[in-house]
């Protein structure tokens, strides 16, 4: 960990499910439990916006929830300003998290206001009348408007929900925010306002970035680093351009290739074969070989572990090239 | 060509107390035989009421009061319930965005396909068996005659997708109306299921309404392309010209505001405010108070349609290359 | 935003509250004229006793002179005693009044014993999970078996041992109010438990525990208020269920003793006078017993199907 590192993770895991029993243990079988978040070692720069980037079941949502101290891991450390702890939770409220669903992230019983002002009561950060400052200077900070503070969430749309719950995790004075898919549930044109307004907060306000998501076109867009997660591990990790234009796991380069863009000159599909196997029975060897075009007997044998090369690092037995020609051979 | 469907002047409201909402006005399409149309919008613009007025499946207080619907020449939005239950599922399949509510969980998959196929054609169970077990391995379930059995639960998400297009289709229909089918999906499994579609489209020759927000589905999939704002279409055509040269503000808005991986911007040009609620709809344009192009022409009148199977519906259109 | 949309939304928020007012009569008019029935019995039943502030009971009052006049249409009968009078010469209007006033005191009471066990047990229940989880559970398993009626008469029964004849009306209504309302707690409970495990796993509840909100206050502050619906439902019922029991125990001898008025002790004075043909001292308080009990349920009804949000998102 160096000094411009904010947090770091260093194994980390956590098993949901399977917890063995006594005939198990005894006959020596092993846990039968969903490994969620396998061995995740990474860190994360004062400033910068780590991307975190899988499908759904990878586990980049319960990863988010144990850097958030929601969940606590089986395994590993976590490391928050030099400080080790169990999780960051202990750092509060220098860490805060925006969620998927601004509908079900704001009590709906409660006024904006009393909303925005919770952390700023609950740690003391404001006395009297200056909370009421306090929360208008950050609902007008978000876009919203100091008269806000009467009215209810559900008198909001979406991106304004998300908004307010914004204005609420910035009202703790965090350093740090925690993202899980913060825009998924909203239209792409207040998708574009709140990724700017989450850029221009970062500025001004010198904060730190765990920004996960499904789309690479958000995370094209929101990150400085990025990781992918594959089935509970990190499959790869490599700073922005780099990922996009010379991915180095099979798995990245087919999500990319996956994904949709707007040209309408190559209007080809690329699946990826084979089905998303269950992460309760992940494939033995490379979690990845299963779907793997680039698989060899080696994969199934065994495990890749995250090598990293200079700032990238990718877990593959056959990685494509670092340099532009990261394409397979038909 | 005669067009498959044709909605003209379709308008849908909602009765309240004291006012009348306006949910879709004047909306009219047509899809021609076998051809895509992209019905695209944000959350509130009408896609998928759209969907559901053509197969007369709106729920009070929501009602057509205007307009016609007529599938392949005949008129269907005056039928009565039980003519239009003959067209539904036989003349036109519906596909969902949640597979795990469009299927019954209680029955197995095998049941479902068989028994759409032999309400809807003249054919035996055993005739229908056998489809069925064809459509299953059509859509790249593996051992189909075993799983033919199997409950819905026991699929993965994408492959009950493909189970749903399957029903859709098995019946043979004219017309699928495919209501966000892949955005409860990843990314992976989202391509699996547009190639599924893409590919049964090629070999059956269905006419699709293809429902969405993602302009990127639209790019891929959609032979014709209509936007939605506020109820009404603002502009209509070609799926290539329109996302290479927008004429309204809110197609070029929307496109720029898409983040795409291959993007080389840092920052997307959002547009300001969000879609206006049916209570709410500005007078003129609707989209006046969100256009950067906007002036008091805007405001106090409505812009028409310009063409019906291409144009738009602007006061000062973009031209070529993104300039008013 | 600008003071011209903030007054536009403004009116549309009061459009909106009228157009709200005038939905729920006009798509409900039963549940409507059943919630303003039972509000005007409940304010006869109160306001009454305000303006004739002694009680009918009160053996002062007896009127030996006018006992047993029927009601003001028959023969013999007047308007000074609308509704007749019964045999000590109470006037049987006035005596209603006290009557469904004791009965509601009784039914609100026990309703209100039995939310707070129930909804306190129903928490702990549900936040703890585990051994204290099924030990409540179980609890109120064994619970249901005792109907609210056995009960009221093993715990009477107790009191009699216990106290003697030194029993004063208070005691009296106490004993039945408390054994009304234990009966009650299992459903707040089962209601507020299954509650619970949905609302912990909300994104609100994880926000507030990110922010550093003990576990307490997240169950007061934020779980709590958004839990309460349902509970209410069932207390509207229950308030029926109540004041059915109470009428039923006094009726049998072991609740409100017959000093008292209420409408379990007037059905069963009037009882008396039903072979004799003073159907009259009988047939008001059973009239008022099934009017209230059946306008609360028909409102209750309405409130659960309001509050039922897979209903909301139909309507």
């Amino acid at each position: 960990m160096t000094r411009d590192d904010l947090l770091a993770l260093d194994g980390v895991s956590r098993t949901f499910g399977g917890q063995p029993t006594f005939l198990s243990g005894l006959l020596g079988q092993s846990n039968q439990g969903t490994r969620a978040v396998d061995s995740v070692s990474l860190t994360i720069r004062r400033g910068e916006t780590l991307g975190l980037v899988g499908e759904s079941g990878c586990g980049k949502s319960t990863l988010a929830r144990i850097v958030a101290g929601l969940i606590k891991p089986d395994r590993g450390t976590i490391t928050f300003k030099g400080r080790p702890s169990a999780s960051a939770a202990s750092a509060r409220p220098r860490v805060q998290m925006i969620f998927q669903d601004p509908f079900s992230s704001l009590n709906g019983r409660w006024t904006v206001g009393r909303i925005v002002a919770e952390p700023i009561r609950v740690h003391n950060l404001r006395k009297g009348s200056a909370v009421r400052d306090r929360v208008a200077e950050l609902l007008e900070q978000v876009g919203l408007s100091a008269a806000d503070v009467v009215k209810y969430p559900h008198e909001f749309s979406g991106g304004q929900r998300q908004r307010i719950a914004i204005a609420r995790s910035l009202a703790g004075e965090p350093d740090f925010l925690i993202l899980d898919e913060p825009t998924s549930a909203l239209d792409v044109s207040v998708q574009a306002q709140i990724l700017n307004l989450l850029k221009d907060l970062q500025r001004d306000l010198d904060l730190t970035y765990f920004f996960i998501t499904h789309n690479l076109g958000v995370v094209r867009v929101i990150a400085d680093r990025i990781g992918v997660m594959y089935l509970g591990q990190i499959v790869e990790i490599a700073d922005n351009p780099t990922l996009f234009e010379a991915p180095r796991h099979p798995y990245t380069r087919l999500l990319l290739d996956a994904a949709l863009d707007l040209d309408t000159s190559d209007l080809s599909l690329h699946p990826i074969p084979g089905e998303l196997p269950s992460p309760q029975f992940p494939p033995p060897g490379c979690r990845f070989q299963s779907r793997c075009p680039r698989m060899k007997q080696i994969c199934i044998d065994v495990e890749p572990v995250l090598t990293y090369e200079g700032e990238s690092a990718v877990r593959c037995h056959f990685p494509l090239l670092s340099d532009r020609q990261a394409s397979f051979p038909a | 060509m005669t067009p498959i469907l044709e909605v003209n002047d379709l308008t849908v409201t909602m009765k309240r107390p004291f006012r009348t909402l306006t949910a879709l006005d004047r909306v009219t399409l047509t899809i021609g035989k076998g051809e895509v149309l992209g019905l695209v919008g944000e959350s509130g613009a009408g896609k998928s009421l759209t969907g559901a007025a053509i197969v007369n499946l709106l729920v009070p207080p929501l009602r057509q009061t205007g307009g016609s619907i007529a599938l392949a020449g005949r008129r269907i939005d005056t039928l009565s319930r039980d003519d239009m239950r003959k067209v539904r599922g036989r003349e036109i399949g519906f596909i969902f965005q949640d597979p795990s509510t469009s299927l019954n969980p209680v029955l197995s998959i095998g049941h479902q396909l068989i028994e759409t196929m032999m309400t809807h054609l003249p054919i035996g169970r055993d005739e229908a068996r056998r489809r069925a077990i064809a459509w299953i391995d059509r859509i790249g379930i593996p051992e189909a005659e075993r799983r033919l059995d199997q409950y819905p639960h026991e699929f993965s998400g994408g492959m009950r997708q493909r189970i749903v297009i399957a029903l859709a289709l098995c019946a043979e229909p004219s017309l699928v109306i495919a209501d966000e089918p892949t955005t409860a999906l990843d990314v992976s499994v989202q391509a699996r299921v547009l190639q599924l579609l893409k590919d049964l489209h090629g070999e059956t020759g269905v006419a699709m309404l293809l429902i969405t927000h993602d302009l990127g589905v639209i790019a891929k999939m959609a032979d014709r392309v209509a936007v939605l704002y506020t109820g009404r279409v603002v502009e209509i055509g070609p799926t290539s010209a329109i996302l290479n040269s927008p004429h309204h503000h809110y197609t070029h808005g929307l496109m720029k505001a898409t983040p795409t991986p291959n993007m080389q911007t840092q920052r997307l040009d959002a547009i300001p405010g969000s879609m206006p609620n049916l209570a709410a709809i500005p007078s003129g344009c609707s989209f006046h108070p969100r256009c950067p192009r906007s002036d008091a022409t805007c405001r106090d009148h409505l812009p028409r349609l310009s063409g019906v199977e291409s144009g738009f519906a602007c006061w000062h259109p973009l031209s070529a290359g993104g300039t008013s | 935003m600008s003071i011209a949309t903030e007054t536009l939304s403004h009116r549309n928020r009061a459009i909106q509250g009228l157009e709200w007012l005038w939905q729920s009569v006009r798509t409900a008019p039963g549940p409507s004229l059943a919630g303003l029935i039972a509000l005007s019995l409940v304010l006869f039943a109160f306001v009454v006793p305000l303006v004739i502030s002694s009680s009918p009971f009160d053996p002062a009052n007896a009127d030996l002179l006018n006992s047993l006049n029927p009601p003001f249409w028959s023969e013999g009968g007047s308007m000074v005693f609308p509704l007749g009078t019964d045999d000590q010469g109470r006037d049987l209007l006035t005596a209603l009044a006290f009557g469904l006033r004791t009965s509601l005191i009784v039914g609100i009471l026990s309703v209100i014993i039995g939310l707070v066990i129930g909804v306190s047990l129903g928490l702990i229940s549900g936040f703890a999970g585990g051994a204290v989880d099924t030990i409540i559970m179980r609890a109120a398993d064994v619970q249901l078996a005792y109907p609210a009626l056995l009960l009221a008469m093993i715990i009477d029964g107790a009191m009699r041992q216990a106290l003697g004849t030194s029993r004063d009306t208070n005691t009296a209504i106490a004993i039945v109010v408390v054994s009304i309302g234990i009966s009650f707690w299992v459903q707040y409970a089962r209601t507020i438990r299954a509650s619970v495990l949905v609302e912990r796993e909300q994104d609100y509840v994880a926000a507030a525990r990110v922010t550093g909100r003990s576990r307490l206050a997240i169950i007061a502050l934020h779980i709590l208020p958004n839990i309460m619906a349902p509970v209410l439902v069932i207390a509207t019922i229950n308030l029926a269920i109540a004041i059915i029991t109470e009428a039923t125990l006094s009726f049998l001898g072991i609740g409100i003793p017959l000093t008292q008025p209420s409408l379990g002790t007037l059905i069963r004075n009037g009882n008396n006078f039903l072979q004799s043909g003073e159907w009259w001292i009988v047939a008001w308080p059973c009239a008022v017993l099934m009017l209230f009990v059946f306008s609360v349920n028909v409102f209750g009804d309405h409130l659960r199907d309001v509050f039922n949000p897979r209903l909301r998102t139909r309507r």
